[in-house]
């Protein structure tokens, strides 16, 4: 019986499959041809595409610093990882007759999405036959053959391949097609439980842009609870049901029942995660290692460190972009700067012990929310973070199948990305409008991704946490 | 406080003014070098700028992108060169960072009276000014040849100016041209000798710019002056810069200070009615309390009525008024002055009387800009003039807007959880189908994106059209219509399977309820956005599309009920989609705010090519946002439910 009704699946799956690839290939064929039109866009210059982290243009001056043996972080001008520097330094520099400028760069990040794209889609397929095996041990059956029809693997893969967020990261050659990848490198391995992958992912998206750091309590989890599954409560009263049935049987049944309940509570196993720990250790050790070699004649790890996480966690550069935290210090006087930088850092840390005890069951979505959380409370935002986020949206297309508010966020997110350029044109080259109006569109922008979070995880109190600082931070302002 | 100083242009100056215009009207001498000679003989430094005439050209992503470097056309000939003169007075008092430009236009090839006089006003004042001791910025006079139209030739010199492209620079000054008589001669020019430079000359940043025309015929009651303001894309320049022309022209010299306005407006019984009842409200009102000021006399308001509509209808174009459109695109401030004298300037008895008022004016003017501190606050841009000294200010002229467009969100989000919630019930059986209830939206929402691509592959279709050679815009615009309807009918086919799969399948009861609410969430998007990008386009588009958004109604279901209501609603719906269709809705746009003589579908052809050439995002308007929402809203109409 159970080939019969898998064949059907199967057959629906290739099908599904073979329409993925065409619309995988549609979307490279679409960032090539938008490549092809540099001066047109421009977008590699535009502030909600490029920070001063993920901008290639700071990492060619950075580049070019490197090459006629100054430190490449003289003049506060490049604030990236010195790997990103040898990997992509080089093609920076290397130009084709009669092509456009930087193709080989962007030819990197094309693969770089298509890579991601491909390990969500793997880790989505990790999720799903873990989902399926744990409504098995339920005992809900059915449930699990409906949930056939969204392959949501595929479906985050391609949501995030045609994001047109991604796809503006992506020809705007902004670094964070990378650190995206690593991003996703760290939960495909955690997802698989390839404690090396995991680890260095992990080790590389923190190397490259800090926030990631909090991902290390989602991937413990992963690697001690195993994915995803319903919460632990839920088996227990299955059991619990079981052996209400079964207590008129003998006793050789209940210990059974009680073998099988150990078993599916899926108790904290430490071994993977010290793996895990172990790796990360010697990753990042290597890391550092060859950080210190690439900078050793010039001031050493120390100026590295001052520069890359320096520079994020201490907002030096309060060019325009499309977070508040600008904004905010541009007015903040200067005896408060510290105690504010103190507060809004503390925000993300804040909130991230009360979601890993309320999801803590749900490792993967754990990580998702964080991912959320600190694109948009991170100091530096741009439209590739939430480009990760929007695509990984997909992997839980079936949890979320109910989300609240789709239509508005959608026609919100629509909105403010439309909205954001008119009013940057209009107050940097018109000269008719001014500052508030492009922190307008970013207020906008904080308070959707707010509610996005909101309908992603319905938990009042951190809503009314994030609303609170968002609010307490508008009353300062006027 | 502008005009405290007194005047310090004299007859003298107008004599030498009448002069300059004598030598020019009747010297055999191109006309550049007379004025090139005039000016270095007042110690101005003198340049000329070489040009080509740039052909306008379509550019769909011109508005996102920042002031580009210009692309010149291939077949450029020697003989389309256009030859600027600028004449530069370095401030004695300034550190030379800033500048105020004077401008006037003429065609050198046939310089008239009124262009003759513009020039004289011009130099009278300049030669004040090259003698004066308070000036503190430097004052730049542009000499622009308007043999290719005065807007090129302006914006070709802000361009070299603002910013210079090399390989442009090389291109005038390459070999080709060498023979060429204009630019062998200006190279042994006699006379400027000390003060001729070769290379491009430039002062500091523009704080403000006139243009400075004179009418060439009289128009028999006043001397008076018309102000242009409109620049690219409803841009205004700063509101002060027109108080003070104002202010000055009013009190100081007597001009007869005017705005455009439609003058269809002024006859209109329904606006004079409208106009007596105000009144009589207001006497009413003081009658009761006199503190209370608000009324307004029916003259006034007709003609504050007819000048609001002008300044509403040539700000929405997008089209700038005249060549003082090429600063705006700098940031600079700039208005085009052009007086119309009482008698035709070429039997005027009182020349140099007029030549004495308008420079004084011009004087006045450039003196109040210099002793500005700041660059004009930048609170006074968004603005529609209903007078030359009243303006409706954008605290205000929001506020009906956003009563017009409050609507569209409200219904979208009714409609919307009305669709969710009969889903909800007609489909409780299925456990499946519930499941997705909360993103039933998207599959309208693929819809919607399907028609908005189609909107603008539509407005791109004009750019290839333009490539046809010897086309009447008859023609063009049925080749037009039928390529777009072409392209819908293919969007659907092609699309059509993956895309409408759901569809024919289930036809569902709220099915047109939520392409309705995704319509108008996206036509409020779109509204939303352009009255930022250029309000009046957005109120006059709202006009026009908002009530057949709200209204659209399956007529299957308005048939079906046969109540009065429902055939009412019916008719409206049918009209409303009648006058929403974009070239009808510009036939009567065009009839409220113009004269109708003579109607053509060709003359829409002409306005669209007219839009785009001038980078009007009006264009993109109706195409991206106007023309799909139209087209869903007659989809919805015709539903078959």
């Amino acid at each position: 019986m159970s080939t019969k009704t898998e064949t059907p699946v199967k057959k629906k799956n290739q099908k599904k499959i073979q329409c993925f690839w065409s619309w995988v290939i549609g979307s490279v064929i679409l960032r090539l041809i938008i490549i092809y039109f540099p001066k047109n866009l421009n977008l590699s210059s535009r502030p909600e595409v490029s920070t001063p982290l993920t901008s290639i243009r700071r990492l060619a001056e950075g580049y070019w610093l490197k090459q006629s043996s100054m430190s490449p972080y003289a003049g506060s001008m490049y604030h990236g990882s010195p790997l990103l520097l040898t990997l992509l330094g080089p093609l920076t520099v290397k130009r084709i007759e009669g092509q456009p400028d930087h193709l080989l760069c962007s030819l990197v990040f094309v693969i770089a999405d298509v890579v991601t794209a491909m390990l969500i889609c793997a880790a989505g397929k990790k999720l799903q036959a873990a989902y399926s095996s744990s409504l098995q041990s339920i005992g809900l059956h059915h449930l699990s053959e409906d949930s056939d029809i969204l392959p949501s693997g595929d479906f985050a893969a391609l949501l995030y391949l045609w994001n047109p967020f991604t796809i503006v990261a992506c020809v705007g050659l902004s670094t964070s097609a990378i650190e995206n990848l690593m991003v996703v490198v760290t939960l495909y391995g955690a997802c698989a439980r390839l404690a090396p992958l995991a680890a260095f992912g992990w080790v590389m998206a923190t190397h490259l842009s800090l926030y990631p750091a909090i991902l290390i309590i989602p991937v413990i989890l992963l690697f001690g609870y195993g994915p995803d599954a319903p919460p632990r409560k839920l088996f227990r009263q299955r059991t619990n049901l079981e052996v209400d049935d079964s207590a008129s049987g003998d006793r050789s049944c209940l210990e059974d029942e009680l073998v099988n309940e150990k078993r599916m509570l899926n108790v904290f196993s430490w071994r993977p995660v010290v793996l895990f720990l172990f790796w990360a250790l010697l990753w990042s050790s290597y890391v550092l290692v060859l950080c210190g070699i690439y900078v050793q004649q010039h001031s050493g790890l120390q100026e590295m460190f001052k520069s890359t996480y320096g520079f994020i966690l201490t907002i030096q550069d309060l060019s325009p972009n499309i977070g508040v935290f600008w904004y905010f210090f541009a007015e903040v006087f200067d005896f408060f700067r510290s105690f504010f930088l103190i507060v809004f850092h503390g925000n993300i840390l804040l909130m991230i012990l009360p979601l890993a005890l309320r999801l803590n069951h749900r490792p993967c979505f754990l990580a998702f929310v964080y991912i959320v959380l600190s694109s948009m409370l991170k100091s530096y935002p741009s439209v590739g973070d939430s480009a990760l986020y929007l695509g990984l949206l997909g992997l839980f297309a079936y949890e979320l199948k109910d989300m609240q508010f789709s239509f508005f966020l959608f026609s919100g997110y629509v909105g403010v990305s439309l909205l954001s350029p008119v009013m940057h044109n209009l107050w940097i080259w018109r000269g008719t409008g001014n500052a508030n109006f492009y922190f307008a569109t970013a207020i906008g922008y904080a308070c959707l991704q707010v509610l996005y979070l909101f309908s992603l995880i319905s938990g009042p109190l951190l809503v009314l946490i994030l609303l609170l600082s968002l609010f307490s931070l508008l009353l300062f302002l006027n | 406080m502008p005009g405290s100083a007194n005047s310090m242009l004299s007859t003298q100056h107008v004599s030498h003014a009448n002069k300059f215009i004598n030598d020019l009207t009747h010297s055999d001498i191109e006309s550049h070098k007379t004025v090139a000679q005039y000016m270095s003989a007042l110690d101005a430094e003198v340049t000329y700028h070489k040009f080509y005439p740039q052909l306008n050209q379509f550019h769909p992503l011109h508005f996102f992108t920042s002031s580009d470097s210009g692309i010149i056309s291939k077949n450029i000939s020697c003989s389309s060169l256009g030859i600027n003169v600028a004449g530069i007075i370095r401030a004695p008092r300034g550190d030379g960072k800033e500048a105020i430009v004077l401008v006037t236009p003429y065609n050198p090839k046939k310089v008239g009276p009124g262009e003759a006089l513009s020039l004289g006003i011009a130099y009278s004042v300049f030669s004040l000014l090259s003698r004066v001791t308070w000036l503190a910025k430097d004052v730049i006079w542009l000499v622009a040849d308007s043999q290719y139209g005065e807007y090129s030739a302006v914006s070709a010199w802000l361009r070299e100016y603002q910013a210079p492209v090399f390989h442009e620079a090389e291109i005038v000054n390459s070999e080709t041209c060498n023979d060429s008589i204009a630019i062998s001669e200006l190279g042994q020019n006699p006379y400027s000798d000390r003060n001729s430079y070769g290379g491009f000359r430039r002062a500091g940043t523009m704080a403000a710019a006139l243009v400075i025309k004179v009418d060439e015929q009289g128009n028999h009651h006043e001397d008076s002056l018309n102000i242009y303001p409109e620049a690219s894309n409803g841009q205004m320049p700063n509101l002060d810069l027109i108080n003070i022309v104002n202010y000055l022209g009013v009190h100081k010299t007597g001009f007869r200070i005017k705005v455009k306005k439609m003058f269809s407006l002024l006859g209109s019984r329904w606006l004079n009615t409208l106009g007596g009842i105000f009144e009589s409200l207001g006497q009413i009102a003081r009658s009761l309390n006199p503190q209370w000021k608000f009324g307004i006399s029916a003259t006034e308001y007709v003609e504050g009525a007819a000048t609001l509509a002008s300044s509403m209808y040539s700000q929405g174009l997008g089209v700038p008024t005249g060549s003082h459109g090429a600063f705006r695109d700098y940031q600079v401030d700039a208005i085009t002055l052009k007086i119309s004298p009482k008698d035709s300037p070429t039997k005027m008895i009182r020349r140099n009387d007029f030549i004495l008022r308008g420079g004084r004016l011009i004087e006045g003017v450039i003196r109040s800009i210099n002793n500005l501190l700041e660059k004009f606050h930048q609170s006074f841009f968004l603005y529609l003039l209903s007078s030359s000294s009243k303006y409706v200010s954008v605290g205000v002229y929001m506020i009906p807007f956003a009563l017009l467009v409050a609507p569209l969100p409200i219904v979208a989000a009714s409609l919307h959880a009305d669709a969710s919630k009969s889903t909800l019930q007609s489909t409780y059986s299925s456990e499946v189908e519930v499941s997705h209830k909360s993103w039933k939206w998207l599959n309208s929402a693929r819809k919607v994106l399907v028609i908005h691509l189609w909107g603008a592959v539509v407005s791109l279709l004009p750019y290839f059209l333009y490539q046809i050679p010897n086309s009447t815009p008859t023609t063009n615009f049925t080749v037009w219509g039928i390529l777009s309807a072409f392209s819908l009918i293919i969007l659907y086919f092609i699309l059509g399977s993956p895309i409408f799969e759901a569809a024919p399948s289930q036809p569902e009861k709220g099915e047109w309820a939520s392409l309705k609410s995704v319509t108008i969430s996206t036509a409020f998007i779109g509204l939303s956005l352009m009255s930022v990008i250029n309000f009046a386009t957005a109120e006059i588009g709202a006009l026009l599309i908002v009530p057949i958004c709200l209204m659209a109604r399956p007529l299957k279901l308005d048939a079906q009920a046969r109540s009065w209501r429902a055939l009412l609603r019916a008719t409206c719906n049918l009209a409303l989609g009648f006058i929403a269709f974009p070239p009808v809705a510009y036939f009567l746009v065009k009839g409220a705010f113009e004269d109708f003589n003579g109607t053509n579908v060709g003359d829409y052809w002409n306005w669209v090519e007219s839009l785009w050439t001038w980078n009007s995002a009006t264009y993109l308007y109706v195409g991206i946002v106007h023309l799909p929402c139209w087209a869903l809203c007659i989809h919805i109409l015709f539903h078959p439910c």
